[in-house]
């Protein structure tokens, strides 16, 4: 039955198509360039709205640049310990492709951590979604992007256990490559995010003329 | 020194750098499509190369410290306030080197398929696009005010 199974896996992974190129990673290179106009949407939604918050708490009184900078930090080392984890598992080396590969799902979880706290932090200081233009543009863009990283984690937890199992092996890394080229991209749109809204908007204040909005 | 900057530059089978193989020293798929001469077969051997190798721990190593060194750069330049209107651009450019330094090597499109480039650059200019028009209505709704 195991043997069946793994010759299916086998014909799966050497298919032969027209273009000579793998479908499945045809298919998750163009889901992820679906996923660039995604977040190029909310991105440009936040620099539409920037600085239009009438009620505080503004970036400046909130974002905290040396904790994201750590988390950032983080984040693209987990992205070199998913490169080394597809090196290691194609070159068959098991202890050192598992090692890595559970060093990215630490080190995503670590990030989502960082996340966790900075979104309590603010919520403590009273800035939620519903709060202003500020909050709701934050939010709903981190918040995202975060929910892209728990589904990377949760994916490279199946597999840290396939690997474990010896369902993943260099003659079907292609899985493994498929979950890092989607943890890279949630790397990338971070740095794009780090730039944008933490660092170039972190001086963001109270608008200079507030519209009068009485009689 | 020169030696060392040889042996990462270089591809040497596969040594422990073992970098890869450009595009152009690997084969490429037989054009099998519907239509086309020598025109459209030359297009497709410019948009298709099968480099399947990819590089060794130590070149990651390099890209990863390269990548930590510019976000330490960005941090640093940001705390600074002299650079006035030059700010921005300068951190977008950082930024940019950042994440060509993710896509190209990590991802390992420098060393894939090109159609792989091509797929993900033509989503990368529609969404830029977007992002862009969206600024320019945002700066058109001002003038307008």
């Amino acid at each position: 039955m195991t043997d069946i199974a793994i010759e299916q896996n086998h014909q799966i992974e050497n298919h032969i198509t027209s273009t000579g190129l793998s479908s499945r990673k045809l298919l998750m290179w163009t889901f992820l360039g679906s996923d660039v106009m995604f977040f190029g949407a909310f991105i440009a939604t936040y620099l539409v709205y920037r600085g239009k918050s009438l009620v505080g708490p503004y970036p400046n009184e909130i974002l905290n640049i040396p904790i994201t900078s750590v988390s950032t930090f983080v984040l693209l080392m987990s992205s070199f310990a998913m490169v080394l984890a597809l090196h290691y598992v194609k070159e068959g080396k098991k202890s050192l492709g598992s090692f890595w590969i559970w060093s990215v799902v630490v080190l995503g979880v670590i990030f989502l951590g960082f996340q966790v706290v900075e979104f309590t932090e603010f919520a403590l200081h009273g800035l939620t979604p519903r709060t202003n233009l500020f909050g709701t543009t934050f939010f709903i863009l981190t918040g995202l992007h975060g929910g892209h990283v728990t589904i990377g984690v949760i994916w490279l937890i199946f597999m840290g256990v396939a690997h474990k199992k010896n369902a993943l092996r260099p003659d079907n890394a292609e899985d493994l490559e498929l979950a890092g080229l989607y943890w890279h991209f949630v790397d990338i749109v971070w740095i794009v995010i780090f730039t944008v809204i933490y660092l170039i908007s972190a001086s963001d204040g109270a608008p200079v003329t507030v519209p009068h909005l009485g009689h | 020194m020169s030696d060392f900057w040889k042996e990462l530059l270089t591809h040497k089978g596969n040594g422990w750098w073992n970098l890869p193989k450009t595009s152009q020293s690997e084969p490429n798929p037989k054009y099998e499509g519907p239509i086309g001469g020598p025109w459209l077969t030359n297009w497709w051997k410019f948009l298709t190369h099968s480099g399947v190798d990819h590089a060794g721990p130590a070149f990651y190593t390099v890209v990863a410290i390269f990548l930590a060194v510019i976000t330490l750069l960005e941090v640093w330049i940001y705390t600074i306030k002299e650079f006035g209107v030059w700010l921005n651009p300068i951190l977008i450019v950082l930024s940019l080197f950042k994440f060509i330094g993710v896509v190209a090597f990590f991802m390992h499109l420098r060393f894939d398929h090109r159609y792989f480039t091509l797929i993900f650059s033509f989503c990368m200019i529609l969404g830029v696009s977007v992002f862009i028009s969206a600024l320019l209505m945002k700066s058109f709704a001002k003038t307008i005010q």
